[in-house]
C-alpha cells in the first residue's frame, strides 16, 4: 500500500492522531519537572490508548482504561500529591546527571530497536482479519465467571489483602498489652 | 458447569480460614486465637490433599487421575498435590514461628495472620495453575501481602526500607513477567500452557517468541531472587521481621520455583534451547555471588539471605544443565525430580535455620554472628540445632541437605553435555565455599569464648515459646528424616515429577 492510499483513509487519520496523543503524553510524563503536569500527561496517554483500543473493537478494555485508570488512578495520584503536601511547581532535583541520561537513552533505544525489529519480523507481512463488530462485554463477563473464576476469586483476595494491609500500615501501632 | 468440589476443597478450606482469621480478630479474645484458627484451618486443608492422593483406595472417592477443571486452566495432579502440601506445611511452621515473635512486640496480629494465609492461598492456587492468567494472578497474591508484611515493624527504618525495596523490585518484576507473557500470547495466541506448547511446536521459534520467553523467565528469576536480580534480597531479609523473612526465603521462593517449573517444562518445554542457556548463567552467578558474599557477612539473617540466593542457584542447576544437551524424556524427568527434591528439602532445613535464629536472638537480643560465640556453653540445645540445620544447608550427611545436592549433581552430570558438566563443577566449588561460612558459625558457637555483652540473665533464660518449640520440632524431624531416609522425599518428588513425563 502506498503512502497516498494510506493517508486517504479516514481511520488512518484517527489512528495517527491517537498515536501522536499517546506518544506526546508519555513524553510529557517523563520529561515534565512538574508532578501535576506528569499526571496530566498520563491522562492524555491513557485516553489516547483507550481510543486505540476502541478502534480495535475492544470496547471493554477501552472503557476500563477510562474508568479505572483515568477516573480512579490518576485522581488518586492527584489526591496523593495533595495530601502528602508535595511541593507543587517546578522541581529542580528531579533531573539526573548526563551520564545516567545517556545510559538510559542507549538502553531504552536498543530495547526499542530490538523489540520493534522482532515485531516486524513476526507480524510485518501478516494481514490480520478485521473483527466483525466490537467484542461483546457480556462474553468477557461469561468467561470471567466460568473458565477464569479462580483468578477472579484470587484477585478478590488480593484486593482485600491490599485493603487490610494498607490500613495497618497507615494506622498507629497498637498499645502495649498489659499482662 | 460442574465443579469438582473435592479437588477444590483445599483451596475452599484455606480461603474460608483466611476469612475466619479476619473475623476472629474482631472478637473480644486474645489476639493469638487468630493464629490458632489459622493453624486449625491450614491443618484441615491438608486432609483433602491426603484423600485426593489416596483416592484410588478410598470408597467414597471417584478416582479420575489428574483432575482438569475450567477447560484445563486449573489442574489437580500429583505435582500440585505435593507442592500444595509443602505450602500448607510451610504456612503452619511460619504461623508457629510468628506467634511468639508478634506477642513480644507492638504488632497488629490478626491482620498479620490474615495476610500470611492469603499469601499461602496464592501459592496453593499457583501449584494448580496451568495457564498464564491463573499463574500470574496467583503469583501476585503470593507477593502482594508479603510487601506489607516485610514492613510490619513500622517504627523501624530498616523494615520500611525492606518493604519499599521489595515492593518496587516486585512491581518491576511483575511488569517484566507480564510483558513476556503478553509477547508469548501475541505470538502463539494461547494462554493455556499445553496450547502454548502446541502452538510453538507448530509455528517454530521466532525472535519475538525468544524475547517473550526470556522476559517471562527473567520475571520469575526476580521472584526466586536469582543473581543478578537478587539485590533486593539481603536488605529485605535483614529488615523484615524474621518470621516474614523465613516465609520469603522458603514459601515465596518455592512459589517462584513452582511457576518456573510449570512454565519452563510445560509451556516452553519444546523450546528448551531458549531458556536452558539463560538459566545456566543465572544458576552459575547466583551460586557464586551468593556464596562469596555470604562469607563476609556479620549479620546472621543477612548471611542467610545470601545463602538463600546461593541455594536458589543450586535449585536452578538442573534446568541450566539441559543447555546444549541432547535431551531425552528420561533426562527431563531427572532434572525436574532434582529441583522438586531440592525445594522440599530446602524448605525443611531453611525454616529450621530461621526458627533457630529466632530462638537464639530472643535470648541474646542480637542478630550479629559475633554474638553467637560460645552458644554451646550456655545453650547446648540451640547450638546443636544450629549445627544440624547449618550442616544440612552445607550438604553434609546424614542430615537432609546432602541428598538434595546429590540429586542436583546427578541430574547435572547425567545431562552428558559439556555445559552440564561445567555447571556441576561450579556447583561443587560453591558447595565447598558454602561449607566455609556455615562451618565457621557452627565452630564459633561451639568453641569460641562467650562475648562480654551476653549477660548472665540471658544465659540463664532457657525459655523458648511452646509454639516456636513445635516449629523447631517439625523442621528438625523433617531435616533428620529426609536425610536418613531419602526414600521419603524421593517418594514425594517422584510422585510430583509426573508433570514432566508428558513432554
Amino acid at each position: 500500500m502506498s503512502f497516498g492510499d494510506w493517508i486517504g483513509q479516514l481511520e488512518n487519520w484517527i489512528f495517527a492522531i491517537l498515536a501522536v496523543g499517546t506518544l506526546s503524553g508519555a513524553f510529557l510524563v517523563v520529561h515534565s519537572r512538574n508532578v501535576i503536569h506528569s499526571a496530566l500527561g498520563l491522562v492524555l496517554t491513557l485516553g489516547s490508548s483507550a481510543g486505540l483500543f476502541l478502534m480495535l473493537g475492544a470496547e471493554f478494555v477501552a472503557w476500563t482504561l477510562v474508568m479505572v485508570y483515568i477516573g480512579a488512578v490518576i485522581v488518586l495520584f492527584l489526591f496523593g500529591i495533595m495530601i502528602t503536601r508535595a511541593p507543587l511547581g517546578y522541581e529542580s532535583d528531579l533531573s539526573h546527571p548526563m551520564s545516567v541520561k545517556v545510559t538510559a537513552a542507549i538502553v531504552s533505544g536498543s530495547m526499542f530497536a530490538l523489540i520493534g525489529w522482532a515485531f516486524l519480523d513476526a507480524f510485518g507481512s501478516v494481514e490480520f482479519p478485521v473483527a466483525e463488530g466490537p467484542t461483546r462485554t457480556a462474553d468477557i463477563g461469561i468467561s470471567m465467571f466460568t473458565n477464569y473464576v479462580i483468578p477472579f476469586e484470587v484477585m478478590s483476595f488480593l484486593l482485600l489483602a491490599a485493603l487490610v494491609g494498607g490500613i495497618v500500615l497507615a494506622r498507629q501501632d497498637p498499645e502495649e498489652v498489659d499482662e | 458447569m460442574n465443579f469438582d468440589y473435592h479437588a477444590l476443597l483445599p483451596e475452599i478450606i484455606l480461603a474460608s480460614t483466611v476469612m475466619l482469621v479476619l473475623v476472629t480478630d474482631l472478637l473480644p479474645v486474645k489476639k493469638y486465637w487468630a493464629a490458632v484458627v489459622g493453624i486449625i484451618g491450614t491443618s484441615a486443608a491438608l486432609v483433602p490433599l491426603l484423600t485426593l492422593t489416596f483416592c484410588d483406595s478410598l470408597d467414597f472417592c471417584e478416582a479420575t487421575g489428574a483432575r482438569s477443571m475450567f477447560s484445563g486452566t486449573y489442574v489437580v495432579d500429583s505435582f500440585s498435590l505435593v507442592l500444595k502440601g509443602l505450602f500448607l506445611v510451610v504456612a503452619l511452621v511460619v504461623l508457629l514461628m510468628s506467634i511468639g515473635y508478634l506477642e513480644g512486640g507492638r504488632f497488629w496480629q490478626g491482620e498479620y495472620y490474615f495476610l500470611l494465609l492469603a499469601s499461602v492461598l496464592g501459592a496453593v492456587v499457583m501449584a494448580s495453575s496451568r495457564d498464564f492468567i491463573s499463574m500470574f494472578v496467583g503469583l501476585e497474591l503470593v507477593t502482594g501481602p508479603t510487601f506489607l508484611m516485610a514492613g510490619w515493624r513500622k517504627g523501624d527504618d530498616r523494615s520500611n526500607e525492606a518493604a519499599l525495596k521489595y515492593f518496587i523490585i516486585g512491581v518491576i518484576s511483575a511488569a517484566i513477567l507480564l510483558f513476556g507473557i503478553s509477547l508469548v500470547y501475541g505470538v502463539t495466541g494461547q494462554l493455556r500452557f499445553a496450547d502454548v506448547a502446541a502452538a510453538i511446536a507448530v509455528r517454530g521459534e521466532s525472535p519475538l517468541l525468544t524475547i517473550g520467553v526470556i522476559f517471562t523467565i527473567l520475571g520469575f528469576a526476580f521472584k526466586v531472587s536469582a543473581a543478578p536480580f537478587h539485590f533486593w534480597t539481603p536488605d529485605t531479609y535483614e529488615g523484615a521481621p524474621t518470621p516474614v523473612t523465613a516465609y520469603l526465603a522458603v514459601g515465596s521462593k518455592a512459589a517462584g520455583f513452582v511457576g518456573l517449573l510449570t512454565v519452563a517444562y510445560v509451556a516452553f518445554g519444546s523450546t528448551r534451547g531458549l531458556w536452558a542457556g539463560l538459566i545456566w548463567v543465572l544458576a552459575a552467578t547466583s551460586m557464586t555471588l551468593g556464596n562469596v558474599v555470604a562469607l563476609k557477612q556479620t549479620n546472621i539473617v543477612r548471611m542467610l539471605g545470601y545463602s538463600s540466593i546461593a541455594q536458589g542457584g543450586f535449585m536452578l542447576v538442573p534446568f541450566g544443565a539441559l543447555a546444549g544437551a541432547d535431551v531425552t524424556p528420561d533426562m527431563l524427568q531427572k532434572a525436574f525430580f532434582a529441583t522438586v527434591t531440592y525445594v522440599l528439602i530446602y524448605a525443611a532445613m531453611n525454616l529450621g535455620a530461621f526458627a533457630t535464629i529466632i530462638a537464639i536472638s530472643n535470648r541474646i537480643k542480637s542478630g550479629e554472628i559475633r554474638a553467637l560465640a560460645g552458644l554451646g556453653v550456655y545453650a547446648p540445645g540451640l547450638a546443636g540445632l544450629l549445627a544440624i540445620f547449618f550442616f544440612s544447608l552445607a550438604g553434609i550427611p546424614p542430615v537432609a541437605g546432602w541428598f538434595a545436592k546429590l540429586a542436583m549433581f546427578n541430574s547435572a552430570i547425567g545431562s552428558g553435555s559439556g555445559w552440564g558438566l561445567a555447571l556441576a563443577i561450579i556447583a561443587a566449588l560453591n558447595a565447598v565455599v558454602a561449607f566455609a561460612y556455615y562451618g565457621k558459625i557452627v565452630k564459633s558457637a561451639w568453641f569460641d569464648a562467650v562475648p562480654d555483652d551476653v549477660s548472665d540473665a540471658m544465659k540463664a533464660d532457657t525459655k523458648v515459646a511452646p509454639s516456636l518449640m513445635l516449629a523447631l520440632g517439625i523442621t528438625f524431624v523433617g531435616t533428620i528424616a529426609f536425610g536418613v531416609f531419602p526414600s521419603l522425599v524421593t517418594g514425594l518428588s517422584e510422585f510430583a515429577s509426573s508433570l514432566s513425563s508428558g513432554l
